[in-house]
């Protein structure tokens, strides 16, 4: 536990000094802001850069509720452009360690290959949940002001399932690198598995149910106000997450 | 206190490492010599417990080495630490890593700093040191925890003269105390410390020499004589371990006793055959590793 604690507080650290915290936090900041503001000022905006032309937009189309905002702004925003940088931010996690011969000098003290990765997992979780956190209270805000009220506890409860969806990408991230060496190679393998989860939601519901994907679904129905608490999605998740992180201790003793 | 039983390893399919087996004592200074793709890191690799290996036994005065981790120091091949770090930083790190208490650390930082020439530099941070000053820093975070065993893997073949030589002192230093294992490819820096050389060749151990017997096989004598057909056959009936004709009238004598030369010498007198020259010949650390892993 005490290693467990020496690596992640480094990791901590590492991050604060090459100011992590900020710029990851900024990135979510404006993807959380850019949807509610697209969705209400969207005609505005289209007259002021003078792009309008040929666009037509319906002055009676209907004003999206605030949970469609939110949830455009989860599955439009932080899935796609956020998921892309975050897995590059956290890409080199392992392969840095690697390649620059730190994890040798890790590894050669008494230090279990299970407290090297964990380590590594919770770190880059709390820092992505940190930023991932701020960038959605900003865009819940904003959506509040802009489309009326949310049920803050949903939210929350969005919050707190979303964060398991993160843990699992992390947790993928760390398989891949012990396959993969090339920092650029892991994180494009990641988001390409990551993204077909995303997609394939809709494909087969049972078969989806015991994919880890399964929790972005659950994830998603708290902003739909759909009360169902779907334990199996929970259960599914981290049994995939406690997978990738067995596999990995396997490979990285093994080569 | 080490000892390696019948290692094998195999990664993707490709065997790395073919039964290994010797033994290391306490205060030997070993060189783990091969050409490059040996298996040199592998074998590193599984002593100090970061690969598992497949078959054999590797034991640490009598007990598996994965319970004296802490006994270990480890120097990578490719040493680099978290640039944004201080060198005490750096040390604070590893010391904790390894157990130490934080009360003993302070003090044993202090005192490894000293010993590798970086007491100045504590505050300084990885990524202002010079290529040597890292190597030595890689040095101090491997005696930090002053362990019984300290395994060097290529210490000084990345750096420049004045950084190899830094760090050669630093290291005939720490094997005055310390058990070392040094992996290295760079012959001359393996002969000015190790007592004894383990050469790998294609994962297995071909040879395994300790410094008085390479001393005594590389002793030979270059005799030049004038060109005689009796020549040949006076020297076919002595007890030379090997006669070599390097040229149509000079001969390379090898396991040359002095007495033996000195009959070789009146018998050449009495047959009339005259000796040119005669030149002793050493045969360098260099020779007898290329003999061990040539493929001929």
């Amino acid at each position: 536990m005490t290693n467990f604690n020496t690596l992640m507080r480094t990791e901590i650290v590492e991050a604060l000094k090459e100011f992590k915290f900020i710029w990851l936090t900024l990135f979510f900041v404006i993807l959380g802001v850019t949807q509610p503001l697209i969705n209400k000022y969207m005609d505005i905006i289209l007259e002021n850069v003078g792009g309008a032309d040929g666009i037509t937009i319906d002055p009676n189309r209907p004003t999206p509720s605030s949970a469609e905002v939110l949830l455009s702004t989860v599955s439009g925003q932080f899935n796609q452009i956020g998921l892309i940088i975050l897995t590059i931010s956290f890409m080199g996690l392992i392969a840095g360690d690697r390649n620059s011969g730190m994890q040798d000098f890790i590894l050669t003290r008494p230090v279990s290959l299970a407290s090297y990765l964990l380590s590594k997992l919770a770190s880059h979780w709390l820092i992505s949940m940190f930023s991932i956190s701020i960038g959605a209270a900003v865009s819940y805000t904003y959506t509040m002001m802009l489309f009326g009220s949310f049920s803050f506890s949903n939210f929350l409860l969005f919050l707190i399932l979303y964060s398991f969806w993160i843990l699992y990408v992390v947790s993928l991230t760390i398989l891949i690198s012990t396959f993969v060496k090339s920092p650029i190679l892991i994180a494009v393998t990641t988001i390409l598995i990551s993204m077909i989860l995303i997609i394939a939601k809709g494909f087969n519901h049972i078969l989806f149910q015991l994919s880890p994907g399964s929790i972005l679904t659950l994830a998603e129905n708290q902003l739909q106000s759909m009360q169902d608490l779907n334990y199996f999605a929970i259960l599914t998740c981290l049994f995939f997450i406690l997978f990738n992180i067995y596999l990995a201790n396997l490979k990285m003793k093994k080569s | 206190m080490i000892t390696v039983e019948k290692l094998h390893k195999t990664i993707k399919k490709r065997k790395i490492l073919c039964d290994i087996s010797f033994s290391i004592t306490k205060g030997e200074c070993v060189g783990l010599l091969g050409p490059n793709g040996a298996g040199k890191t592998t074998l590193i690799k599984c002593i100090t417990g970061i690969l598992q290996h497949e078959q054999g036994e590797i034991t640490f005065n009598s007990a598996p080495i994965m319970q004296h981790k802490k006994n270990i120091g480890y120097l990578s091949q490719h040493t680099d630490f978290k640039s944004w770090m201080t060198c005490e930083e750096s040390l604070l790190f590893f010391g904790k890593l390894s157990g130490v208490d934080d009360e003993a650390l302070r003090e044993n930082i202090s005192v490894v700093l000293e010993e590798v020439g970086l007491k100045d530099k504590e505050n300084y941070k990885v990524e202002q040191l010079s290529g040597g000053m890292k190597q030595r820093l890689g040095i101090a975070q491997a005696i930090l925890h002053q362990p019984l065993l300290l395994i060097l893997d290529e210490p000084v073949s990345a750096l420049d003269p004045i950084g190899r030589n830094e760090v050669k002192k630093l290291i005939a230093r720490l094997k005055k105390r310390t058990t070392i294992i040094i992996s290295t490819h760079i012959l001359d820096d393996a002969s000015e410390f190790c007592d004894r050389y383990i050469i790998i060749k294609n994962g297995m151990i071909v040879g395994n020499i300790n410094d008085e017997f390479q001393k005594s096989d590389r002793k030979r004598i270059l005799v030049k004589i004038e060109n005689s057909p009796q020549a040949k056959e006076t020297l076919s009936n002595t007890d030379f371990e090997k006669i070599e004709i390097v040229s149509y009238n000079t001969y390379l004598l090898t396991g040359v006793e002095e007495l033996e030369l000195k009959t070789v010498v009146n018998d050449f007198a009495q047959k009339e055959i005259n000796t040119i020259s005669i030149e002793f010949y050493e045969k360098g650390l260099e020779e007898i590793f290329l003999e061990m892993v040539s493929d001929t």
